[in-house]
């Protein structure tokens, strides 16, 4: 299994582009995208998906040009959109009853793997009531069912975490980790410990481009020696900023002890085991 | 003062930068153009018995001014009736509700900005006529303040009440559409039918048409020296050209209560929304739902299986549409509301009842219009709810649910017609059957193309309620349902409407699904 982008790139206007020459080969198990916003994650997993066409470049599974037979991965692809909305008259198992069909899945077992859906995803207790009674984790767990009401092959999965209690964030990461044995899963989050916790690869995007794919560790390399730890007087922040890339600032004492990057130390700074946070921050700030 | 002005224009352009009101402005300009007939058309607009005016400046400004209040009127409501709807789905009424603007000034910015949004559509008609006039020229001479004066004084002070009534209905029917068009048709209806005599009982004329209106009557009267009664006829008639007389109209000489009584009827406007204000929600409302936020379903540690997915029941490859169309009658039930169903239930008795004739060309009508909110829904709810991503990357969701969502609306409307139908059947009119069941085709095919063009709900429902109420009152050229005399040619001309909606709509949302 082979998901293919060649030279994809995504122009809304002469010099706009939302995705500029985009290549990467994404093979089975689990991708985590990273990258700031406007960096083009949502335009590229919606082209994955086949609701945007890209203006230039092909997209292959299995060497078939998905742009130009969509229904080839639409029979086989899980999406859940970064921004998507429900019938709220519906209840959960009419709505994704009513998703499977337009999935074209159906037949007796349907039923029971949506009930086992909910089960799994904590929404049995509500699936009889409509869904625009439910709070926004939930919403966003019916998301997830619906992706994954069809056997899918190709899941994408845009910011799945968003409301998502702590919880729910660990059980939907062991979830992850299951489906990835024998699909391809896309995952793009801001969160950064989410992607590290349960990505195979990461992929860090930029300005509609990509900066680097790699495993986890190989990524975290790059900055290695590079991230600090240091106490500063709160005063002297604003300039120590300019000059350094800060990672995360603690109150202590009436100072501040600020974790950074940097390619060389202060004096009194101590050198911290680099995680996949500085490097996402290192290369998105510097490349 | 400042945020006053802020939300007045901030809605002005929220609502004018809009595809749906590009289209409504088209719309407007090109039905504008009909108001006063071409010389060689076989049709009228005004009319006094056989006679109508030279075309001077007075019968230009008059007759669009007087068309324009009422198509506007009409409209109008249907077009900015959801300002405050807007701020609760955006929910930027959530924010507005914890700043320092009142009620009033709140409801009164509303008001302005639906008052300015029929004041630019007026703009494009008034622009029209001008050049109308100019293009139409029967040798008189352009007297701008003959245009300018019916304006002001009959169609500017109609527009600023509907832009008030379509508030008053917002804070008080705000979560009942269907109640709130319902409404508007009848308060509609009765001021039109209003008829004054006096030069009193005119300053209470709201669209202030009526004393033009007896104007023109007597103008005729004096020419023709008689005492007949002259009547004079508004609405789109067809085919009586020929027998057309003219005469020249020089505008009216309003007296002064009337132009008085225009400015009252606008002061009482503003003191209407200074009454309701205290009535306004201020956005301190339940959800849309009737059910409970579900807050609390995890307060007791429950006992949560986790996934398998690989044991997962596999599903099998089903491209069946009935579970599309289930779905579409689960959110049609869902969506009404009970006293609808009633109303349709009473409707439906209706035509089983009455004469045939009346069920026919009144009841039907009016009973489908009441399915307003649901058919301008049809192809539109999936942005409206943002299912959109879901709907369009399914598997081939144009000859699917398209198709699903009209088969849905069909059966709805024969459904809803079916007691008349029997009862055609019975008496072997199968002309008007057929009439029937084509009429309920293209009604479906028009809203779903209209929805799939605009991308929105307005325009089918402010041109739907037109052609009811057209319908209603006699206009055999929006009859879509064979409700009035037909000619052979009618159901043919039908048939192509219905071939050429059915085509737009496949071949837009094609598009749509491509560009997403």
């Amino acid at each position: 299994m082979q998901l293919e982008i060649q030279n994809v790139s995504k122009r809304y206007n002469k010099n706009t582009y939302g995705l500029k020459d985009f290549s990467i080969t994404i093979e089975k198990g689990i991708l985590g995208l990273l990258g700031p916003n406007g960096a083009g994650k949502s335009t590229l997993l919606k082209m994955i998906a086949t609701v945007s066409k890209p203006t230039d470049g092909v997209i292959l599974l299995n060497r078939n040009n998905i742009i130009k037979d969509p229904n080839y991965i639409r029979k086989q692809l899980g999406f859940l959109p970064q921004d998507f909305g429900v019938y709220p008259n519906l209840n959960s198992f009419e709505f994704l009853e009513y998703l499977g069909s337009l999935k074209g899945v159906g037949g007796k077992n349907l039923k029971s793997r949506i009930t086992q859906l909910l089960e799994g995803l904590n929404l049995i207790e509500a699936a009889n009531k409509p869904i625009g009674s439910y709070s926004g984790g939930m919403k966003q767990r019916v998301g997830i069912a619906q992706a994954l009401l069809n056997n899918p092959k190709v899941i994408i999965f845009d910011e799945p975490t968003v409301g998502l209690d702590p919880e729910e964030r660990v059980r939907f990461r062991n979830l992850i980790s299951d489906l990835a044995n024998d699909c391809i899963v896309i995952l793009s989050s801001h969160i950064v410990s989410d992607i590290d916790t349960i990505a195979d690869k990461v992929a860090i995007m930029k300005n509609g481009s990509l900066i680097t794919k790699g495993e986890s560790e190989n990524i975290v390399k790059k900055v290695e020696g590079k991230v600090f730890e240091t106490t500063i007087e709160k005063e002297k922040f604003s300039s120590f900023k300019i000059n350094h890339i800060v990672v995360s600032t603690k109150r202590k004492q009436g100072k501040l002890q600020v974790r950074y990057i940097s390619e060389n130390s202060t004096d009194d700074a101590k050198v911290q085991e680099a995680n996949l946070e500085d490097a996402y921050l290192y290369l998105t700030k510097t490349k | 003062m400042k945020s006053f002005s802020t939300i007045i224009k901030s809605d002005y352009l929220q609502r004018t930068r809009s595809y749906a009101f590009l289209i409504t402005l088209c719309a407007s300009l090109a039905i504008s153009y009909t108001f006063v007939p071409e010389p060689n058309a076989n049709y009228s607009t005004i009319r006094i018995a056989d006679h109508i005016g030279y075309y001077n400046s007075a019968w230009f400004g008059y007759v669009t001014a007087i068309m324009t209040s009422i198509f506007l009127s009409l409209i109008g409501f249907y077009l900015v009736n959801s300002s405050i709807k807007t701020d609760i789905n955006t929910k930027v009424g959530q924010i507005i509700a914890t700043t320092r603007i009142n009620n009033f000034k709140y409801l009164f910015s509303k008001v302005i900005s639906n008052f300015l949004v029929l004041l630019t559509i007026l703009l494009a008609v008034f622009t029209m006529s001008i050049l109308l006039f100019f293009l139409y020229n029967d040798g008189f001479p352009f007297e701008p303040f003959q245009f300018i004066k019916p304006y002001i004084l009959i169609t500017i002070p109609s527009l600023f009440l509907i832009s008030v009534l379509a508030i008053v209905f917002e804070v008080f029917l705000g979560k009942y559409s269907v109640a709130q068009n319902v409404g508007f048709f009848f308060i509609f209806s009765s001021l039109l039918v209003f008829s004054p005599k006096t030069e009193n009982e005119f300053s209470l004329d709201i669209f202030g048409s009526k004393i033009v209106m007896h104007q023109l009557e007597e103008s005729v009267r004096e020419i023709t020296n008689t005492d007949k009664i002259t009547d004079l006829s508004i609405g789109y008639v067809i085919g009586n050209f020929e027998k057309t007389n003219k005469f020249e109209f020089n505008g009216v000489d309003f007296p002064l209560s009337f132009i008085i009584s225009r400015f009252l009827w606008i002061g009482l406007g503003v003191l209407i929304i200074f009454l309701i204000s205290g009535f306004f929600h201020r956005f301190d409302i339940k959800e849309g739902i009737s059910v409970k936020k579900i807050t609390s379903i995890n307060t007791q540690p429950t006992l949560v299986k986790d996934i398998n997915v690989s044991s997962l029941p596999k599903t099998k490859i089903n491209y069946n549409i009935f579970p599309l169309l289930k779905t579409e009658f689960l959110l049609l039930f869902r969506k009404g509301k009970k006293w609808l169903w009633i109303l349709n239930i009473i409707g439906m008795i209706l035509l089983g009842i009455l004469p045939i004739k009346i069920a026919h060309q009144m009841v039907l009508p009016v009973l489908w219009f009441l399915q307003v909110n649901w058919l301008s829904g049809l192809t539109t709810k999936e942005v409206t709810h943002n299912v959109h991503y879901f709907a369009f990357a399914s598997y081939k969701p144009l000859s699917r649910m398209l198709t699903s969502q009209l088969i849905a609306g069909f059966v709805l409307m024969l459904f809803l017609a079916l007691p008349l139908l029997i009862r055609l059947l019975f008496v072997l009119n199968f002309t008007a059957v057929l009439s029937i069941v084509i009429g309920g085709m293209f009604i479906v095919l028009f809203a779903a193309t209209l929805g799939i063009l605009t991308k929105g709900k307005k325009l089918f429902e402010v041109l739907f309620f037109m052609m009811t109420y057209a319908v209603l009152n006699g206009i055999s050229f929006f009859d879509y349902f064979g409700g009035l005399l037909h000619n052979s040619y009618y159901i043919f001309r039908l048939l192509c409407c219905i071939l050429v909606l059915g085509v737009l709509s496949f071949i837009v949302r094609k598009i749509d699904i491509k560009k997403m």
